[in-house]
């Protein structure tokens, strides 16, 4: 076995040539994919959910309902669907799986393996952002079919809007996974943050339907300026630039705060 | 092969609050030699561990692992260290050949042949979920080796298994044994120790108690061999002569006589006069020798009223602190 040629000689550059940061990052991604297209739950609640939601809701209003500003409902609920996507990683997802796996030890395994300090948050960063951008994917071609999807105004505002919404709470769903001391309470309190932004934040009534105290709750979550940035470009109902900042403003400050404070 | 050493402790000392988990601890591994470090839960074990992978900042004294400080070198440590952490498992859905990819580096040895001398090589693709808990650990010996580390640091690798999964776990540090690799065995199992490691060194209360190898440690701690077994009644009697020749052979130390059963206590080689001299007689049927082993001598070190002592400050006449 190749253990019993050690040499006794003081560490060569080879053997202490330390892991690439890019490679590890990319190393641990494909191995992450990989495991969560093999968790059922993830899959459930990642891809299933939202095309239920979209199924459901997009259906039970009809075209002509004035709560909508003009908008055809199916449409106007299309940057919701996508926002329950982004939340569902953001906020339950990735918590869970940070917190499970810190409990169980896997990340003090990464670390003592020589996986450089940040690689496995960036991947994390990937991993949500490349799964958003799937099950976003599947999700627009189920609700295409069904009930046709409108052009897209500004394509670039609403790729930007996607994207910065989908590290954002990615980001967000690091802290809590790091913050929260295991994935019982990562899962309690992920479900907790969910349901209310899905309801008022995206996938429940539109705000002309809600009262004034629901209004402003929907307006101080951030799942809401997720849906907003993707929605006013999408439809060309207005430019969803100020909701886009609120966005890019919400994870430098997640981003800020994970740096500081998330330990491995 | 044995000398070079590869870590050096020395004074470490960690404290969690205002509970000390490793106190003034000095602690050396040599190359080529299988080191176990034992004591009870909680003895500080694995905060010793941390601190010589880096994984913990000691709070005094110096830690020094091929010349790197862990402390401010944790990463390079690291790739010359293989280790086993105590408590951490693998991703359950992951298999084991994907765990070997994730986890190889670019000095890693050749897969096949560690799958083969760890008896996995059938397991390439079952989830980690589905291995017997012998298997995970020779699965985490085989990541421990894997790129070809300097040594290897296994922290409570046999903890929990049943006997016949911690016998096969055994005979997979032995093949790092022969191969010359040099470990540091984190155990509280006396058997494991006595079977595996070159050195012991105890551990109570974060302090060393006592090191050497095992049969040191047995000599100096575990106290007497005893042979034990009935007499016929008419035999019977503490001045008896039977009784009075066992306590005139080499080595023996006591005997006593109770109700008919004879308790003879001595060194190692008096069991061998006793056995003996029982020859000439009746053979006893009930005949009982219990030898002293590593696990009497630590319980004996473990258990003493007196706790270890730190070594005093020599105090010189004229009050100085030397
Ligand atoms: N992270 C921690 N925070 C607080 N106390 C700890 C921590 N880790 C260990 N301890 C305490 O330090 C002592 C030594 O623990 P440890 O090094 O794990 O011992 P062992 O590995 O020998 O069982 C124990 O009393 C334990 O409760
Ligand atoms: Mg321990």
């Amino acid at each position: 076995m190749s253990t019993s040629t050690l040499p006794m000689t003081d560490p060569t550059a080879a053997e202490v040539a330390p892991r690439p940061l890019l490679g590890s990052v990319l190393a641990l991604v494909g191995s992450e994919l990989r495991l969560v297209l093999r968790e059922p739950l993830v899959l459930a609640f990642v891809f299933a959910f939202p095309i239920v939601t979209v199924l459901v809701i997009a259906g039970s209003f009809s075209s002509d309902d004035d709560g909508f500003g003009g908008v055809d409902p199916s449409h106007w609920y299309v940057a919701s669907y996508l926002a329950v996507v982004v939340a569902a990683i953001g906020l339950v997802m990735v918590p869970v799986h940070l917190a499970a796996y810190r409990e169980r030890g896997v990340l003090r395994r990464f670390a003592a393996a020589g996986f450089p300090r940040w690689s496995f948050l960036l991947a994390q960063l990937a991993v949500g952002l490349v799964l958003t951008l799937v099950a976003s994917a599947v999700l627009l071609a189920v609700a295409a079919p069904v009930y046709g999807l409108p052009a897209v105004h500004d394509p670039v505002r609403v790729a930007a809007a996607l994207l910065l919404g989908a590290l954002a709470f990615t980001t967000i769903g690091l802290l809590i996974g790091s913050l929260v001391p295991n994935a019982r309470a990562a899962q309690g309190l992920g479900l907790l943050a969910f349901f209310p932004s899905f309801l008022l934040g995206g996938g429940g009534p539109p705000p002309a339907v809600m009262s004034d105290g629901m209004r402003r709750v929907s307006d101080l979550l951030p799942l809401t300026h997720v849906t907003d940035a993707i929605r006013e470009p999408w439809l060309g109902t207005a430019s969803g630039l100020g909701h886009l900042l609120v966005v890019a403003v919400l994870l430098g400050v997640a981003l800020l705060v994970c740096a500081r404070s998330v330990r491995l | 092969m044995i000398g070079t050493p590869l870590v050096r402790v020395r004074g470490l000392t960690k404290t969690y609050g205002d509970r000390v988990a490793v106190d003034a601890l000095d602690l050396d591994v040599r190359a080529g030699e299988i080191v176990g470090l034992l004591g009870a839960n909680g003895a500080g074990k694995t905060t010793t561990v941390e601190c010589i992978l880096g994984l913990r900042r000691p709070d005094s004294g110096s830690v020094d692992v091929l010349g790197l400080d862990p402390a401010v070198d944790g990463d390079r440590v690291r790739r010359l260290v293989g280790s086993q952490q105590q408590e951490s498992a693998l991703p359950d859905r992951m298999r084991v050949g994907e765990a070997i990819a994730l986890f190889r580096g670019p000095r890693a040895a050749t897969v096949d042949g560690l799958l083969e001398a760890f008896g996995l090589a059938d397991q390439r693709r079952t989830p980690f979920s589905a291995l017997s808990g012998g298997q995970r650990q020779r699965l985490f010996l085989v990541l421990a080796v894997l790129n070809r580390p300097r040594m290897v640091v296994l922290d409570e690798l046999t903890q929990g298994l049943d006997p016949a999964a911690r016998r096969d776990v055994w005979d997979a540090i032995m093949v790092l044994r022969d191969a010359g690799t040099t470990v540091l065995l984190v155990t509280h199992y006396m058997d494991e120790a006595e079977a595996l490691c070159d050195r012991v060194v105890v551990m109570r209360d974060g302090r060393v108690v006592d090191t050497g190898t095992p049969e040191q440690l047995v000599l100096r701690h575990a106290g007497w061999a005893t042979v034990r077994f009935g007499t016929p009644v008419h035999e019977s009697g503490a001045a008896g002569p039977h009784v009075d020749r066992l306590r005139r052979l080499p080595g023996v130390r006591s005997v006593v006589d109770l109700d008919g059963t004879v308790e003879v206590r001595g060194d190692r080689g008096s069991v061998a006069y006793v056995c003996a001299d029982l020859v000439h007689g009746t053979v006893p049927h009930d005949l009982t020798v219990v030898m002293p082993d590593l696990e009497a001598a630590v319980l004996a070190l473990l258990t003493s009223k007196t706790p270890p002592q730190r070594p005093a400050p020599v105090l010189i006449t004229n009050g100085a602190l030397r």
